[in-house]
């Protein structure tokens, strides 16, 4: 089934393409995703991580994105990238708080418009891997919109569904907490990390997935098709 | 600027050998690293990686195991497993997965090319234990080629004061009286109060009595009027090298345009062994055991401060050794003093570490007395009582007994030379390895007091019969390989051969005494004289027995664990506490563990040569 949904992707990827607007979503269509039967260590995967002011994509902003990618199952840190976005408006103090972004900061950041492209170009062709997807997906759809007036696909894997699923096939109940990035490093004895930023929480989320995989003891590593989540899910 | 992997640069920058790297290095190693996860149960190198890799542990343990499957080591968080990069000659090896772990990889090439600006950092990655604990040393060498308590000390410290001075006007023979009255060896001459120049004890030699001048000459004649002097807040090795340069042994102190004092060459050259100078001087002079009691309590406080002036381990403990022999001379004549004169030739003779000249301030008694062949039975026991005052003595005097009753109070250690002879040629001719166990310490004797060819006569017997005596030396062997060394560290805890988890390192037991016994193996299979163990190390070297680069290896990791066994004793002693030989992992730094591990290694390889060369049975 998750077969299908993977391949519903790839479908909407075409079925996008020739109605996408020249530049950077038309760049990213164009470049095929990677094959639903695809052993994951030969799909190249970028882990990302967007820090905002809040989970209202069309209300809150992005305040800084980061990202790494994953080949052959290993997290590349040559590929470690790690942006600021500045936004309009004053931060809001709470959030300022969690993500430890100053305005000061925000300051020296990229406008959205000129970071959004280069994000495009790196996840063309990639599986994106997140933790709770519904963030990120939502938050780059509204800015495709916004920006070139089209929200494209993503095919996504993510790590919080991949831990729900296997604690689903268990008796035991388990609370949404344990769900959480921080708890799941925590049963699979991956290091507590202090920093709490967008690219910390990328890498984070990559060292997840790598444990999940590995709990799953499989002779070889999985179809890529058999993580990916459904493309229109929430 | 932030740092963008600022978690995975912390990490790095804080295990050796990385942490000797600049951030900017730093930086670019951390963007050179993929990141790993395996399960318990996998192996390294993980599934698909073809090329040479380093792996830097960031949670979870592995375990290296040779081909026979024996325990090899363990890693924990923040060690470097650097077994497929290099340089170690391995047999086959395999490293398993203990615990869930999350692993920097770094491939051998990168780490090349990252590195090559860093001999000093790649040589860790490159060479073989041996190799790098050398390295080590010769750079503990450096650090302290410059006698250190010298540039510590200013010379206000140390200087003569006041200086003993005259008026010009004085005859020669005045200003001799003068000085010989004084005990100094200069005397600074004044004219209205002024200094004006200065005269020697050597100057009244060379230019007044070889010369044929009458002492009744005015001193003005002879002196020198260019006074060299420095200022009181001059360090030593600064008026040292002024000394040197004027070629002069006298230097006034002239602070201001006032005379402070005198300070001579000989001043500076005790500097660093002022205290040890002064214990023993005032131990030759002490009147009763109360007395020498109240010198010994500054023993461990001197080990402290040769620590802190920087005095190489071996040094310190010839210090200490030394003192502990002046102690026991001291003991004997108090004991002589009141038995009365010795009926026969007799030599106090020290065992052990004490024979060795490696003593600390927290060491054991152990003794023997080697007594003439003529003695008589009834005058038995003098000797009796002589080794109850000295042991006694020693013991109050913080010298604990021997708990294995290796003391000249003991009869069986009270013996008239032949009887020892007789001795150690059972020992060696048919030899048990159970006779061997308690008796190996008396293969390492010197005479602290007394005759000393007694002792001379019987060694000379022993180092003729021991190298023809393989069985002897098989049983010695045996026995030496009971005390193995860690095979290193696993966290916090010292991991030994089976496996086990240990809460403290035995500095004497599972590092120092190994190599002793391997010295002492290799000096009586050689028939050498030496007892030190460095010396033994020395003089066997290039022999069949042990090559000059074993040799060097070895005297390297008994300097290594010494100066490590010397400065932990010191922080002991200057917390207040009793200096033992317990270290906590947790105390040891990990560039500390990464050396005692190499010098382990050395340990090892050494004792397994041992171990096939004399095989029992």
């Amino acid at each position: 089934m998750l077969f299908e949904h993977f391949l519903g992707a790839e479908a909407r990827r075409k079925r996008l393409l020739p109605r996408a607007p020249e530049g950077a979503v038309r760049d990213f269509l164009e470049i095929p995703f990677p094959h639903y039967r695809t052993p994951l260590d030969r799909v190249p995967i970028l882990a990302l991580d967007f820090e905002t002011t809040g989970l209202n994509p069309v209300r809150d902003h992005i305040l800084s994105i980061g990202a790494v990618v994953v080949e052959r199952l290993e997290i590349q840190l040559a590929t470690a990238y790690h942006q600021v976005i500045c936004t309009e408006g004053a931060l809001h103090e709470a959030g300022v708080i969690v993500h430890h972004i100053t305005d000061d900061h925000k300051a020296q950041g990229e406008a959205l418009e000129r970071v959004l492209p280069e994000l495009l170009q790196q996840m063309a062709g990639k599986a994106l891997l997140v933790h709770y997807a519904p963030v990120e997906r939502r938050f780059l759809q509204q800015t495709c919109l916004r920006l070139y007036g089209m929200a494209p696909v993503f095919p996504i894997i993510d790590t919080m569904e991949i831990a729900r699923r296997r604690l689903d096939q268990r008796t035991a109940l388990y609370s949404p907490q344990d769900l959480r990035l921080f708890n799941l490093r925590g049963r699979h004895n991956l290091p507590r990390y202090k920093a709490h930023n967008a690219l910390n929480d990328a890498i984070a989320t990559a060292e997840l997935l790598l444990a999940e995989l590995e709990l799953k003891q499989l002779a070889k590593p999985p179809a890529l098709g058999t993580l990916t989540l459904p493309p229109w899910s929430r | 600027m932030e740092i963008e992997l600022q978690e995975i640069f912390d990490f790095i920058s804080a295990i050796p050998p990385f942490d000797r790297l600049p951030p900017e290095v730093v930086t670019a190693v951390s963007r050179k690293i993929t990141i790993r996860y395996l399960r318990r149960g996998r192996s390294l190198p993980p599934l698909g990686v073809e090329e040479h890799r380093l792996y830097l542990l960031r949670k979870g343990a592995v375990s290296i195991h040779s081909h026979r499957n024996t325990l090899l080591g363990k890693l924990g968080e923040g060690d470097v497993c650097t077994a497929f990069c290099l340089g170690d000659a391995h047999e086959p090896f395999r490293v398993e997965v203990e615990e869930d772990t999350l692993l920097y990889t770094l491939s051998c090439e990168e780490v090349e090319v990252l590195l090559q600006q860093y001999p000093d950092v790649l040589a860790y990655f490159h060479h073989t234990a041996s190799h790098r604990l050398n390295l080590t040393m010769m750079k503990m060498e450096e650090n302290r080629s410059l006698p250190s308590l010298l540039l510590q000390t200013p010379v206000r410290d140390i200087l003569r004061a006041p200086a003993v001075t005259a008026p010009q006007t004085v005859t020669i023979r005045e200003a001799a009286i003068r000085m010989s009255e004084a005990r100094v060896s200069s005397l600074i001459l004044t004219a209205d109060e002024q200094p004006v120049g200065i005269v020697t004890d050597r100057d009244i030699t060379k230019r007044c009595v070889a010369q044929g001048l009458s002492t009744a000459t005015a001193v003005a004649e002879i002196m020198t009027r260019t006074i060299s002097s420095v200022s009181s807040a001059t360090d030593a090795f600064e008026a040292m090298m002024k000394m040197t340069r004027n070629h002069v042994r006298h230097l006034a102190v002239i602070d201001d345009g006032t005379l402070k004092g005198m300070v001579n060459v000989s001043d500076l050259l005790h500097l660093e062994g002022r205290n040890a100078v002064y214990i023993t001087n005032a131990i030759r002079k002490a009147e009763s055991v109360a007395a020498l009691k109240e010198q010994s309590k500054t023993l461990p406080q001197l080990q402290w401060q040769l620590v802190q002036a920087g005095v190489p381990a071996q040094r310190i403990t010839e210090v200490m050794t030394a003192v502990g022999s002046a102690i026991t001379r001291r003991l004997i004549q108090l004991a002589e003093e009141k038995l009365g004169p010795p009926p026969v030739a007799y030599g106090w003779v020290a065992a052990g570490s004490h024979a060795r000249r490696e003593q600390s301030s927290h060491s054991d008694q152990d003794n023997a007395l080697f007594i003439g062949d003529d003695l008589r039975d009834e005058d038995a026991p003098w000797f009796e009582a002589l080794a109850k005052f000295v042991s006694d003595g020693l013991a109050a005097c913080g010298y604990s007994y021997c708990p294995g009753e290796v003391m000249a109070t003991n009869p069986r250690w009270r013996l008239r030379r032949d009887q020892w002879s007789k001795l150690f040629r059972k020992w060696i001719t048919t030899p048990s390895p159970k006779a061997l166990m308690y008796s190996s310490i008396f293969f390492d004797l010197r005479t602290v007091y007394g005759d000393k060819s007694l002792l001379s006569g019987v060694r000379e017997e022993i180092l003729q019969l021991t190298p023809r005596s393989e069985l002897f030396l098989a049983h010695l062997t045996h026995n030496a390989l009971k005390l193995k060394p860690p095979l290193g560290f696993f966290r916090d805890f010292v991991l030994v051969h089976d496996g086990k988890h240990n809460d403290t390192l035995d500095l004497k037991h599972n590092g120092l005494a190994p190599i002793v016994d391997l010295a002492r193996i290799y000096a009586l299979a050689e028939g050498a004289t030496a007892v030190a163990t460095i010396e033994r190390l020395q003089e066997v070297a290039g022999t069949p027995s042990l090559s000059m680069a074993a040799a060097a290896n070895l005297e390297d990791a008994f300097e290594f664990i010494g100066t490590l066994r010397i400065h932990h004793q010191a922080q002991q002693i200057h917390r207040g506490e009793e200096a033992d030989n317990f270290m906590a992992p947790s105390a040891i730094s990990k560039l500390e563990r990464a050396h005692l591990k190499d010098a382990f290694k050395v340990i090892q390889t050494l004792q397994s040569y041992v171990e096939s060369r004399y095989k029992v049975g």
